[in-house]
């Protein structure tokens, strides 16, 4: 015992059993029931001190073991998390991969044979409102019966680490109009994905079910596109009997066109478009405030989806407006597809400019009409002019193929090769331009937000190996060239999984590897050199 | 420049079989097999290609051309830098002359073509063919130019087609530019005449292991004063088989026989005189009521088509920069560039505009010739070019020159030509003789009427069917 406890006082010496035997026995109480009683009483305190020490070490030791146990189960967890994060990021991308893939535009066999026009409800408000589906809002939700589930399904289905793919397509469901701004990162992502995949199971059914005359949806767009012309009529007839108007229209058209011409690159300068926006703007307010006393028509007329009623806090819920505004606006949108197609298609950093002032000017609240853009006006004309982003497909190398790829005729003669590549070079830098817009900082609505450039990547990209065209390819690369950053800052690693799609796989099983199919590639090094984005 | 009419060939000159090429080729009647680019094949009848004897003999397969940029068998990083331009298939006069360039033994080539058909492109390529990258300080390629913008554009050419080409070093031997210290240290140099002799008499410009030889603009330096000694001189500085490419949009008779002796045995490609004028340019001019409502007119003339950049020609420097001034306030963001500039302030008012900060050019004619920016869709003449002594005659050659600026690559191109008073209208009237085109009369009186008539002018011009065969390789 003597010895054995650590913390043993020296000065107490009469409690101490080390004391000397001899001093014991001399010592003359020693056999007093008193003393027995105090030495008693000394082991028991020795016994006791003994024993809490004792018991302190060993629960500290517990405590230390509890704390390995702890540490290790925590590196474990750590592990184990790190380990379904990755798993999560891989499925996701996955996820992306799918639901691109499964995004095949329709087949369209006839030029009127409308891609699902904007299938997910668009934008936020009464667009949705669908001729297809008025009161479900989403596109995966919208389609009709004839949803294949093979197809439509595995994109949607395999995404499922643990919680986060059903909580992505609630997500979806309770917030389609605002990819935008929540696109970041995974959420983003999530909320985002899962929409080309939305309208794919449309596409996908008219391809594998239902063949061409299965779907005779008119497109909304090519009417609308013939409303503008007969607007044109109906503004040139109310010239002849309204002096005033013809006195005007004619110097805010050119004024309007001169405009949209002077817009210049920025190079990092704010303000450089300051003058010109504002003169737009204010031929805008002109045309609204009707001096011209011009005709009042439904505006109906060149929206995709009709806004039957008024919307609460909208500037404009008359049901009409002055006819020289929207025609204005047409000039508008007919000035800025004219500046893509001759000045972009030269040098497509020029488009940018343009997407800027499009997106600036259309979401201008008193430019809304029952709370929402005009912009259709414009898509109707990109519709027309560059067809391949909203999914039509053709081959080069038929009349009717280059009709429904919108290969330009002249005089009744196709426009060259290069000529036409120049267009779709503007067009898909223009498209790109207004699609991919910042609106987080503005108070506005984005007229056209980036969801519509996923679709349209998605539509070209999930293209049946077979029918890839140089069409498709040039568009694609002036649609990714130089919007590569904002892609990705929008919807981050689902946007590297789709310029992985478009720039190297989509080349890769093209079938004839020409040169609009290798400028991809070449795309690609590009991105990878200056960008340092390996997308291989 | 006052001397260059003097040395265009009249159209009747021609040889009177040299009808307009028979419209084929353009995708009209067989779209079906526009992919496999028929229509180049009837490109021989728009460029002439006379071999030189020696490869007369052989019957060499080369002169049919080739109909892609992988026929020519260029390296992976030539042609990856030209898919990175949109280049995807040759022009006419590269499909003719890169096969001749590029073939073994090297030979020297004339080539004759009109602005914007991709002159620029087939002697680069030719360079970065024949440069061996492993050398990169060690100068193999030489291009002389008669401006230094023209150095500075086709410097920037090289560059961007071989911007996959590591260890590609390209100097521009113009005023200003070379270090003194360490004189040329690069594979590919361009430069001017003047330059180039300096650098070379200083021993700053090792010439002895040069393989090619590039004159741009090749009437004009070889013709002018000055500049032609001093091509010279250079060319008797290098070695003796060097590879000797001339090539300019105008070759007149007087300038051909010199080119001849300076590359002899060449192989020669021309274009024929009526193609001259590009056929894609819709060719107008504005009836002005007097002089002082030219300001006026001009600002309005840009609200009546889509207008990407434009440049406008004038004489003097004074009503350059009360253009400018003008042009300002009505919005439009401006460059001048005129002889009061000088060298690096040049460079960088040109970049502007190239770059595309400023749409609108103002220039004398220091810009008339080879500035190629690809988005100038109208071109003014603001006074009509004039040459002789007290500005007597009208300048054709210049005016041909000036619109080449526009349509470039067979897009579409407009030029206005501005008419004030009986001179002016005549002087327009025998350019427009000269080479037999029609020009098409504005007013602007009722701008509705001029604005629909601009449109279709427009429409009309980018239809007619030898547009594409003789604008570009399609």
């Amino acid at each position: 015992m003597a010895g054995s406890s650590p913390h043993r006082p020296p000065s107490y010496h009469r409690a101490s059993p080390s004391r000397s035997v001899l001093e014991e026995i001399i010592d003359d109480d020693r056999n007093s029931e008193a003393r027995h009683k105090y030495l008693l009483e000394a082991a028991k305190r020795e016994h006791d001190r003994i024993r809490e020490d004792a018991e302190r070490v060993y629960r500290e030791q517990l405590q230390r073991e509890e704390a390995q146990r702890l540490l290790a189960e925590r590196r474990k967890e750590e592990e184990r998390i790190k380990l379904e994060e990755q798993l999560a990021a891989e499925r996701t991308r996955l996820n992306a991969l799918r639901a691109t893939k499964v995004a095949i535009p329709p087949p369209l066999p006839e030029p009127q044979q409308p891609a699902p026009p904007t299938p997910n409800g668009t934008t936020p408000a009464p667009k949705s409102a669908n001729a297809r589906a008025p009161t479900q809002t989403n596109g995966a939700t919208s389609q009709p019966a004839t949803k294949p589930p093979g197809v439509a399904t595995p994109g949607l289905q395999v995404s499922k680490p643990s919680a986060q793919a059903p909580a992505a397509v609630p997500q979806k469901a309770a917030e389609p109009a605002r990819p935008a701004t929540s696109a970041l990162g995974v959420g983003g992502l999530l909320s985002n994905v899962p929409q080309p995949n939305g309208d794919t199971s449309t596409a996908e059914t008219s391809r594998s079910a239902a063949p061409p005359p299965a779907q005779p949806r008119p497109d909304r767009y090519s009417e609308i596109h013939k409303n503008l012309k007969n607007l044109r009529k109906f503004m040139a007839e109310q010239a002849k009997t309204n002096p005033i108007l013809k006195e005007r229209m004619g110097d805010m058209r050119r004024e309007l066109r001169k405009s949209v011409g002077q817009l210049t690159v920025s190079s990092g300068v704010a303000g450089v478009n300051r003058v010109q926006q504002q003169t737009i703007v204010k031929l805008m307010r002109e045309a609204l405030s009707n001096q011209v006393q011009s005709q009042l028509m439904d505006p109906n007329e060149f929206l995709l989806t009709p806004r039957k009623n008024p919307v609460e806090g909208a500037a404009h819920n008359e049901p009409m407006l002055p006819s020289v505004f929207l025609y204005l606006i047409n000039i508008f949108a007919k000035a800025a597809i004219s500046q893509f197609i001759n000045e972009a298609g030269a040098r497509p950093e020029t488009a940018d400019p343009i997407g800027v002032c499009v997106a600036a000017t259309l979401s201008e609240p008193d430019f809304l009409w029952r709370g929402g853009s005009m912009i259709d006006i414009l898509l109707a004309k990109f519709r027309i002019v560059c067809p391949v982003l909203f999914g039509y497909r053709g081959s080069e190398k038929t009349e009717q193929g280059r009709q429904r790829l919108g290969w330009w005729k002249e005089n009744g003669r196709w426009v060259t090769q290069q000529q036409h590549m120049d267009r779709m070079t503007g067009l898909g830098a223009g498209f790109a331009a207004i699609s991919l817009r910042k609106f987080m900082a503005v108070k506005k609505e984005n007229p056209y937000p980036p969801r519509h450039y996923w679709t349209a990547m998605a539509r070209i990209v999930n293209t049946p190996s077979a029918e890839i065209s140089d069409t498709q390819c040039v568009v694609l690369k002036s649609m990714v060239e130089n919007y590569e950053q904002k892609f990705i800052e929008f919807y981050g690693t689902a946007a590297l999984a789709a310029l992985r799609m478009a720039l190297v796989e989509f080349p890769a099983r093209a079938p004839q590897k020409t040169a609009a199919v290798n400028s991809l590639d070449v795309l690609a090094q590009l991105l990878k050199r200056d960008a340092g984005l390996v997308l291989g | 420049m006052a001397d260059l009419a003097s040395r265009i060939s009249k159209p009747s000159d021609a040889p009177a079989s040299d009808a307009p090429a028979p419209a084929e080729g353009n995708g009209t009647e067989q779209p079906i097999d526009d992919g496999l680019n028929r229509g180049l094949i009837e490109s021989s009848y728009d460029v002439e290609v006379k071999l030189s004897d020696l490869q007369n003999d052989t019957d060499n397969p080369l002169a049919s051309g080739v109909s892609s940029f992988e026929e020519l068998g260029l390296s992976k990083q030539i042609n990856d830098g030209l898919l990175a331009m949109n280049f995807k298939k040759p022009s006419k006069i590269q499909e003719k002359a890169l096969p001749l360039m590029l073939s073994n033994p090297p030979r020297n080539m004339i080539a004759q073509s009109q602005s914007g058909t991709g002159k620029t492109a087939a002697f680069v390529l030719t360079v970065l063919s024949r440069v061996d990258f492993t050398q990169p300080t060690q100068p193999q390629a030489l291009l002389l130019a008669p401006s230094r913008e023209l150095a500075r554009q086709i410097q920037g050419v090289i560059k961007t087609i071989g911007q996959f080409c590591e260890n590609l070093i390209v100097e521009a031997a113009i005023p200003g530019s070379i270090s003194r210290e360490t004189g040329v240290k690069a594979s590919a140099v361009v430069g001017t005449p003047g330059t180039v002799l300096d650098l070379v008499r200083r021993r700053q410009f090792d010439v002895s292991k040069l393989k090619v030889l590039v004159i741009d603009e090749a009437d004009n330096m070889l013709d002018q004063q000055g500049m032609g000694d001093q091509c010279l001189r250079v060319k008797n500085m290098l070695p003796k088989n060097i590879q000797t490419l001339l090539f300019s949009a105008t070759f007149p008779d007087k300038v051909m026989n010199y080119a001849r002796k300076f590359a002899p045995n060449a192989n020669e490609i021309k274009l024929r005189h009526q193609d001259l004028t590009v056929k894609g340019i819709s060719q107008m001019y504005m009836d002005c009521p007097d002089e002082s409502k030219k300001y006026d007119i001009l600002c309005k003339l840009y609200g009546l088509m889509t207008i990407g950049s434009s440049v406008i020609f004038v004489k003097t420097r004074e009503s350059a920069n009360e253009i400018q001034r003008r042009m300002e306030a009505d919005g439009h963001k401006v460059s001048v560039l005129h002889g009061a500039y000088e060298g690096q302030n040049r460079d960088a008012l040109l970049d502007d505009f190239r770059s595309g900060r400023s749409k609108v050019l103002i220039t004398t004619n220091v810009l008339a010739r080879g500035i190629d920016v690809s988005s100038v869709s109208m071109v003014i003449n603001y006074d009509i070019p004039m040459k002789g002594p007290g500005d007597r005659e009208p300048d054709a050659e210049t005016y041909l020159h000036r619109i080449g600026r526009t349509g470039r690559f067979g897009r579409v191109g407009v030029s206005i030509s501005f008419v004030y008073d009986r001179k002016s209208f005549e002087a327009l009237s025998q350019i427009a003789d000269w080479y037999q085109i029609d020009l098409v009369q504005l007013s602007p009186d009722d701008w509705d009427l001029t604005e629909k008539k601009v449109q279709d002018v427009i429409k009309s011009s980018r239809a007619r069917p030898e547009y594409a065969p003789s604008a570009l390789g399609n």
